[in-house]
């Protein structure tokens, strides 16, 4: 196990940020800690980094008790939400930064920078300034400059949150093969579930200072421990007192025993899926039911469509 | 351990070097009770001095508000050829020896060899040797600070309100009167307050352009000078408190406007 | 009526007007007369110009003006930053009062500081320590009137400063004063050497502060700014005119010094 955390708790003030966390991260493995925000998350990851301190509890990484320790000694990479890029310095300077302050020989510090330059593709800025750059490359400047001193742990908080959609869902797979490619143990922070479920190997769930849940993505979409789980990791509709997936809705155009008659309200195309809101008596609020396009078009359904329900 | 080490040199350092003389003209001003500052406000010389002064240091803000204003619009909403070296030496008088300013409007306005001198005196215009000359010296010194107050505020600010005020069909004194000048409100307040304590205390400038007879064209600060020349130790401090009392209270009164108005943002 | 937005590309004719007037005020008020003592001062000559300024007693003065104003300049730096630094990064009760007390230099009418040191550092100073009609008054005049503009400078940068590329320069293995050397000192590099190129300009142009506290004494604390207003008591304007250029060239290669750190940070983002 690469970090042990124990019995950690954070208040700050009356507000409790941690309660009682225990946690083990697995050595290799790509982590995210998902949740809603001020949940604890980045409060937790900020406490493994060392740039917080718990109240209580401990911190173990890579069998060494890092409670105590400051953040210099604790050999872990931290990316900031906002890269936190050295402005008066140049790209391949920013990356330097740490293996100058562990006083290396120059031409291993400029071996390692050029190597680790091709790896995020950034060869060809080494000379620039950060503020040449556009948010997505400072990004993996950043990521470059925490790789370069050899980290035990990668600890990333909200990476891809500054950036636009299009450039986070580039550099989310990017950080998936990078990691495939280089293998640090890596845990970051994120709010967003599509993010968590397509990068991470393990999802460890936290709200309001507590654990929900630990597991795979599919663990954690298939069988959520809770409700908060799984209205937090996916869509949910609440059809006969139960909260389903509107995936898991069938929907047919005629009476069929078992069923639960409606009216089509609304009909949305999303891509190749439609996403039918549909009233229901004894309901206040529609139920919302998903089926696919060729679904939808061999149904004949349109609003006003008469349609029966039922949860698998 | 660092953190009090430097709390106290910073403390110390201010305290020798302005705390302490600042108070200590304070008790020489009421060593007598206020005798000192009777003495002044019953000197007809005196006092005309400190009206002097007022009246120069105010003609003097105005422009300067004026102007500043002005210039702080055309430097960051226009674009115009050599509009970085004009905001450049916008900041002059803040670099020139008042002494330098107080030549330089003489050798352009003295009635005898100036320039323009001999020419607006010709016109009746007095300007060397006049309060005319006094206003200008004052002006040229505190030129800037208006200017560096708004600046900064209208980029921050943006332009963003005024477009939509023009798109809504504001014409643009309109624009300028009920946008822009509200967006800039305690900028200028600022700006006009030091203006206000700057002119106030000219000495050097004015000392060149004024001829320094009394009654007539002696300022306050003037005046401080010949009273402690001429042994009057009371009184030059007296006035001096008075003075430094204006400063003192234009620092406080911007320092608590920043202060609240600060609060109101976090 | 067909005007032209007031867009950041272009006059409209209202600004325009106002362009015309404001240059034309600027011009009167500032240009020309500091254009005149320049032409005054070649007037003469380039040798005329010379000997009036390396005149013995100029000369000193000059020396002595050039040389207390780098002192002053050079622990400006110093005091200015770890003044900013306790304002901005130290809690404590009556803090605010620093504040304040380090604009009163500012604000204080020249010659009532003069007075001011006098009763801290004059004659009957309750501290025994007089420097009146010393060189070392000019040191302490310069020292005063010059405090807030390194502080003032310093102060809004080091308030912005993200704590986020502190943090990350700890991660990295730097220590507390590894991350000021490295990390923090370099972004505060301009606003501290914009401070210093104002603290150096108001320091050589200093006149009114030395006035009651210096004496002026020829060779001893006689500052260039005096040497100028006896020229001129001595209607020799020439002569005034020289040494004021001196200073004046010294002031406009300050602006342009402020000019380019400017650009600099802009650059930097």
């Amino acid at each position: 196990m690469s970090i042990e955390v124990t019995g950690v708790n954070k208040r700050f003030g009356d507000f409790v940020a941690l309660e009682n966390i225990d946690l083990s991260i697995p050595t290799g493995q790509l982590t995210a800690l998902l949740g809603p925000s001020g949940g604890g998350k980045t409060t937790l990851l900020r406490i493994i980094a060392g740039l917080e301190s718990a109240d209580s509890g401990t911190v173990v990484i890579e069998g060494q008790d890092a409670t105590g320790l400051p953040v210099q000694k604790r050999n872990v990479g931290f990316v900031f939400q906002h890269y936190a890029a050295f402005k008066h310095l140049s790209v391949a300077r920013n990356v330097a930064f740490g293996l100058e302050i562990r006083k290396r020989p120059k031409a291993e510090i400029k071996k390692k920078v050029d190597e680790l330059l091709e790896l995020v593709h950034l060869g060809q800025f080494a000379g620039r300034l950060p503020s040449q750059l556009s948010g997505g490359q400072r990004q993996r400047m950043a990521l470059a400059r925490a790789l370069a001193i050899e980290p035990s742990v990668l600890l990333l908080d909200e990476p891809f949150g500054a950036l636009d959609a299009k450039v986070r869902k580039e550099l989310r797979e990017w950080l998936r093969r990078l990691h495939d490619e280089v293998h640090v143990t890596t845990v970051f922070v994120t709010h967003d579930q599509e993010e968590a479920l397509e990068v991470a190997d393990s999802i460890v769930v936290i709200n309001q200072g507590r654990i929900e849940q630990i597991g795979s993505p599919d663990d954690l979409y298939d069988r959520p421990a809770n409700d908060f789980v799984q209205s937090f990791l996916g869509p949910v509709t609440t059809f006969n007192g139960r909260v389903v997936r509107p995936h898991d809705i069938d929907v047919t155009t005629h009476e069929v025993p078992g069923t639960t008659a409606g009216s089509v309200d609304r009909l949305t195309r999303i891509g190749l899926e439609v996403r039918l809101d549909v009233s229901v008596a004894g309901s206040d609020a529609p139920i919302t039911a998903v089926v696919t396009r060729a679904e939808a078009l061999s149904l004949g359904i349109e609003p006003g469509s008469k349609v029966w329900l039922r949860a698998v | 351990m660092a953190k009090y080490l430097l709390r106290t040199f910073a403390i110390a350092y201010l305290f020798l070097l302005v705390a302490w003389p600042v108070s200590l003209v304070v008790t020489h001003t009421f060593a007598n009770g206020f005798d000192a500052l009777h003495a002044i406000f019953t000197n007809a010389d005196l006092l005309s001095a400190l009206r002097l002064s007022a009246i120069a240091a105010f003609i003097a803000t105005v422009i300067n508000t004026v102007f500043g204003v002005s210039v702080s619009l055309l430097l960051v909403r226009t674009r115009f050829p050599g509009q970085r070296i004009l905001g450049a030496l916008l900041d002059l008088p803040l670099s020139v020896s008042p002494i330098v300013v107080g030549l330089a409007l003489v050798l352009v306005y003295g009635p005898l060899n100036g320039w323009f001198g001999p020419a607006l005196e010709a016109q009746g215009i007095h300007v060397i040797y006049a309060t005319l000359g006094i206003v200008l010296a004052t002006s040229f010194v505190s030129l800037p600070l208006v200017i560096r107050e708004v600046v900064p505020v209208l980029r921050e600010v943006g332009d963003d309100q005024e477009q939509a005020a023009r798109s809504l069909g504001a014409n643009e004194w309109q624009t300028f009167w009920r946008i822009t000048l509200p967006s800039i409100r305690w900028a200028v307040v600022y700006g006009v307050v030091l203006t206000l304590a700057r002119s106030l205390g000219e000495f050097g400038a004015v000392k060149v352009v004024s001829g320094n007879v009394s009654g007539e064209t002696r300022t306050a600060p003037l005046a401080v000078e010949e009273a402690y020349l001429n042994f009057n130790q009371e009184g030059a401090y007296a006035l001096a408190f008075v003075l430094a009392s204006v400063s003192v209270i234009c620092i406080a009164i911007v320092a608590v406007l920043r202060h609240r108005s600060g609060k109101v943002h976090s | 009526m067909t005007t032209r937005e007031l867009r950041t590309s272009g006059l409209s004719r209202t600004s325009g007007v106002g362009l015309g007037i404001t240059m034309l005020w600027f011009s009167l008020l500032v240009l020309i007369p500091l254009i005149a003592v320049l032409v005054t001062a070649s007037e003469g000559g380039w040798a005329n110009f010379v000997r009036t300024v390396t005149n013995e007693q100029t000369a000193h003065a000059i020396k002595l003006t050039l040389a207390g104003a780098v002192a002053v300049t050079v622990i400006n730096v110093f005091t200015g930053t770890v003044i900013a630094w306790v304002l901005v990064r130290d809690r404590f009760p009556g803090k605010a009062l620093l504040e304040f007390v380090i604009d009163i230099p500012f604000a204080l009418p020249t010659i009532v500081a003069g007075l001011v040191l006098l009763s801290l550092y004059g004659i009957d100073s309750p501290l025994g320590i007089n420097v009146a009609n010393t060189e070392a008054s000019v040191f302490l005049a310069f020292l005063f009137v010059t405090l807030p503009f390194v502080v003032r400078m310093v102060q809004p940068v080091l308030e912005e400063l993200d704590l986020d590329v502190e943090e990350a320069a700890a991660s990295l293995g730097a220590s507390r004063a590894t991350t000021f050397r490295r990390i923090v000192l370099p972004s505060l590099a301009p606003a501290i050497f914009a401070g210093a190129a104002l603290s150096f300009a108001r320091g050589v142009g200093e006149y009114g502060s030395l006035v009651l506290l210096s004496g002026n004494l020829p060779f001893k604390s006689e500052v260039a700014s005096v040497r100028i207003l006896s020229a001129i008591e001595n209607d020799n304007t020439e002569g005034a005119a020289a040494v004021a250029a001196v200073l004046l060239v010294i002031s406009l290669l300050v602006i342009v010094v402020l000019d380019a750190i400017q650009r600099k940070v802009a650059q930097r983002g």
